[in-house]
């Protein structure tokens, strides 16, 4: 036992209507994930990954075999108050909007009310559609309908979460901020199963991943195992002179090694973040009074990211969070209470008729907008200094890690809830 | 019980954002109120009152059933078709909560509608007097003949089975039966015979009387008043359609017994047309004091005619026995346990078909359920000769039907009769308590155990 989710021998057959089989979706499939394991399962189109975790959660029975979650049927309510799902597409009520949907949620996971809106407020702060929660989920951008979804996934603070293709319609950034958050999730203990063809995003957070194809695993064990190349070294330098390398190679040679040498590539990731950063600074001093949803929803998706996170990480047992935030807060703190409040406004005003995608308004940051109250023009000054920190910490790139602010209160309150 | 009512709520939601719950709503909000204004009946304020309650109901009720049944199939095969049933599901929640969720959601939207349109159709029901020029006497027509919940006694069945074998006896021994029965069988000719002899006990040749009495007749107070509706049939249309009646009302059995009269005799002698309800309307106190009332039709020489009252409606006694208010209340309990019944069913038909067919399914049903009573008799009659196998298939199966047609309450609002706590009690025993409770049980049981994840591959 003792593993987060086991499958003993899985077989789904689909069969046609005379009761012939047809495909098996997912043939003899025996895989085992270890409590606070982020297990990648992979595979093409059709290799089964979701038709296995819909057996997992009790969607479809198994035409034979077991599978076991946290120890446990999935059809189990006990076991669903533990488990997290985000479906392959965000499945959500299209006529309620973002606070309601999360209230629901909230409230079929049996959440007491005061619980259940703090979390909502973190949540919504922490996938940055705080300034659309107001909004029918039915007209989210597929992106938007992620985030939601994502959200609804962490209403329960569950112990394992199965995310079935979670970037997918995300921009890099939301991209990277769920990669974050599922290796927060993992240091705080949580097992996590991610479900995606997006090999990039599996390679980054998974402990151990397994191969699907038709159905059966293909190759299974550590991401570092099966992909480290035992016969072959790299070196990293910095820029050394030509005479440098010639010297290298000759050494390598007299010990018969091949070698090449390349300048490395940055990872396109970094860079479009980074490039991402650079635009909004640049853009701010010509036009000052660029502000776009993009901004609203990626700032305040980084800001309460750390409130979320840390609040997730920092279970009441943890006495590692609460130090390492103290400092950053008081740091930060003045541009919390100065800043986001006209921000919000803004945003939201300029949320309603705009409606486009985030991506969109980031390549016309010169798109003017007349009509907007000097005091909130004035705004976005702080705002780009709070954006930057956010970006940098997101990326890795600035050495102090400023953190963000809602932060403050939010990781006391729910180690109280988590605690009852 | 709390996840229960989160899905009952998101279900109320539903509905609400839906544009069809929105265009029932409104169609309702403004039919009733004109209806209101153009319903004119038979030109009189009692028919024009008749007119509106009874086609204000019906509507009401038609397009509360047919919200009900869209309503309750669409939140649950949405949820599957949309795939939300994805994220729902797999939350701490059992599916037979989840699908009671789903109907206790419809059912309080039909509650909260229901009290909404009901309250239309009675505020206008109540007010429409007073914006009309209304004499004195027939607001006082009204009042007794609408505003009202009347109990209805009908004479007692006289057993005419004796007489009905000494007919046919004597038909046998004067070798006619086959003269005038060339065809029948016995058991029709019986049945032919027992009608004619009930009628003939109904039938009063010019110069005879016929007397009913009634046991157990209780107005609720002495300054009440008595209804007795009745309806003429002739062997002889008379030239101006019009019969002579001469009614004598009240206890007669002193003058039978030659004691002394302690209540009242109301006589009456009146003109009305053949083949229509009439009613004389008698003060209350004419009853005895042990609740006994005889009624008595002399039918004078100024007819030509026989006179008969037909069998199944030509006689009754009504009185007042409770408030019209009352009655409308229990009506619209009488709505509410239809609208529970389709839910149910609606729920069923969502367990397993998709939207369009769970909702064509649920259709089929309602209407043969409007038309249950012919459609009991025609399987009755065509199954006759099928013996056991039918009586306990196609029969049973037949019983299951709602008995829309037989439990409406406009057949009680409109005569003002009194729909009893009984029978409702009754309905709500046959419609939700068994029936709906069936059809639920069924469905639950099917949504249960089957998979709610498409067959993708």
């Amino acid at each position: 036992m003792d593993y987060a989710i086991e499958t003993i021998s899985l077989t789904k057959i689909f069969s046609d209507w005379w009761g012939r089989a047809k495909v098996y979706a997912v043939d003899d499939l025996n895989l085992q994930i270890k409590q606070n394991e982020v297990f990648g399962l992979l595979g093409p189109n059709g290799s089964g990954k979701t038709t296995t975790i819909k057996m997992l959660l009790g969607l479809l029975h198994p035409t034979k075999g077991h599978a076991l979650l946290l120890g446990g049927q999935g059809s189990d309510p006990k076991i669903n108050a533990r488990v997290g799902f985000l479906p392959e597409e965000s499945y959500l009520y299209r006529f309620l909007n973002a606070r309601e949907t999360l209230d629901f949620y909230g409230r079929l996971f049996g959440l007491a009310p005061d619980v259940r809106r703090m979390r909502i407020e973190a949540l919504l702060e922490m996938v940055g559609l705080k300034a659309v929660a107001r909004r029918p989920v039915g007209t989210y951008s597929k992106g938007m309908a992620r985030r939601i979804g994502l959200a609804q996934a962490l209403i329960n603070d569950p112990d394992l979460l199965i995310l079935d293709e979670p970037t997918t319609g995300l921009d890099p950034i939301g991209t990277r901020q769920i990669k974050d958050l599922i290796l927060k999730l993992a240091e705080r203990g949580k097992t996590i199963l991610l479900c995606s063809h997006l090999l990039a995003d599996v390679e980054d957070v998974c402990d151990r991943i397994a191969i699907l194809y038709g159905g059966r695993v293909q190759a299974e064990g550590r991401v570092g195992d099966l992909l480290r190349e035992a016969d072959k070294r790299q070196f990293v330098t910095s820029a050394v002179s030509d005479q440098a390398v010639g010297k290298i190679k000759e050494i390598l040679s007299d010990e018969g090694a091949e070698c090449d040498v390349t300048t490395p590539m940055e990872r396109l990731e970094t860079f479009f973040i980074n490039t991402v950063v650079e635009a909004r600074q640049q853009a701010r001093p010509t036009s000052g009074a660029v502000s776009t949803t993009d901004i609203g929803d990626f700032l305040t998706a980084e800001k309460s990211q750390a409130g979320i996170l840390d609040k997730l990480v920092s279970s009441s047992e943890s006495t590692e969070a609460p130090a390492a935030a103290a400092p950053e807060l008081s740091e930060v703190a003045p541009v919390e209470t100065t800043a986001p409040q006209p921000d919000k406004d803004l945003l939201g005003e300029l949320t309603r008729p705009a409606a486009t995608s985030e991506t969109e308004q980031v390549r016309r940051p010169e798109k003017p907008v007349p009509d907007l109250p000097q005091a909130q023009v004035d705004v976005p000054v702080e705002d780009g200094r709070v954006k930057k920190r956010v970006l940098d910490a997101l990326t890795g790139s600035n050495p102090e890690q400023p953190d963000q602010p809602p932060a403050q209160d939010e990781p006391e309150q729910d180690g109280e809830s988590s605690d009852a | 019980m709390r996840r229960v009512w989160a899905v009952a709520v998101n279900t109320v939601r539903q509905a609400l954002r839906m544009k069809v719950a929105i265009i029932f709503i409104v169609l309702l909000l403004v039919l009733l109120p004109v209806m209101g204004l153009t319903a004119t009946g038979d030109g009189t304020l009692k028919g024009r009152l008749q007119t509106f309650i009874s086609y204000g109901l019906s509507l009401t009720s038609l397009l509360l059933c047919l919200l009900t049944v869209i309503v309750s199939t669409h939140a649950i095969t949405s949820d599957i078709e949309q795939r939300t049933i994805y994220t729902v599901a797999t939350k701490p929640i059992r599916r037979h909560q989840l699908i009671l969720g789903k109907l206790l959601g419809v059912i309080v939207l039909d509650v909260g509608l229901l009290v909404l349109f009901g309250g239309i159709v009675y505020g206008v029901t109540v007010l429409l007097p007073g914006f009309l020029d209304v004499s004195p006497e027939e607001r006082q027509q009204i009042d007794y003949e609408f505003y009202t919940a009347r109990a209805s006694l009908v004479p007692p069945e006289i057993d005419v089975h004796d007489e009905v074998m000494a007919l046919y006896q004597r038909l046998v021994d004067k070798d006619q039966l086959r003269q005038v029965y060339p065809t029948l069988p016995q058991s029709e000719i019986i049945k032919e015979l027992t009608a004619r002899k009930r009628l003939e006990k109904r039938a009063a040749a010019v110069g005879d009387a016929l007397m009913w009495e009634f046991q157990g007749v209780k107005p609720r107070g002495n300054d009440e008043t008595l209804f007795i509706r009745f309806k003429y049939d002739v062997a002889e249309n008379p030239p101006d359609g019009q019969v002579y009646g001469r009614w004598q009302i009240g206890d007669l059995r002193p003058l039978r017994d030659g004691t002394e009269m302690k209540t009242p005799i109301w006589p009456e002698d009146r003109k009305d047309p053949v083949r229509t309800f009439r009613e004389i309307r008698v003060p209350a106190d004419v009853v005895a004091e042990d609740g006994y009332l005889s009624v008595a039709f002399l039918n004078p020489a100024l007819n030509r005619t026989v006179v008969l009252f037909p069998v199944e409606d030509g006689l009754e006694v009504l009185y007042k026995a409770d408030t019209f208010t009352a009655n409308f209340i229990r009506a619209a309990l009488l709505i509410l346990c239809r609208l529970v019944f389709l839910a149910a069913l609606g729920v069923l038909a969502a367990s397993f078909l998709s939207f369009p067919v769970a909702i064509l399914f649920c259709l089929v049903i309602f209407f043969t359920g409007t038309v249950s009573g012919f459609i009991l008799e025609s399987f009755d009659y065509l199954g006759q000769g099928l013996g056991l196998f039918y009586a306990y298939t196609v029969k049973a199966l037949v019983q299951l039907l709602p008995r829309f047609d037989k439990y409406n309450p406009t057949t009680f609002l409109v005569p003002a009769r009194l729909m009893s706590w009984a029978f409702l009690g009754w309905v709500v025993l046959t419609m939700v308590c068994v029936k709906a409770f069936l059809l639920l049980v069924l469905g639950l049981i099917i949504f249960s155990f089957r998979e709610l994840a498409k067959v993708i591959v």
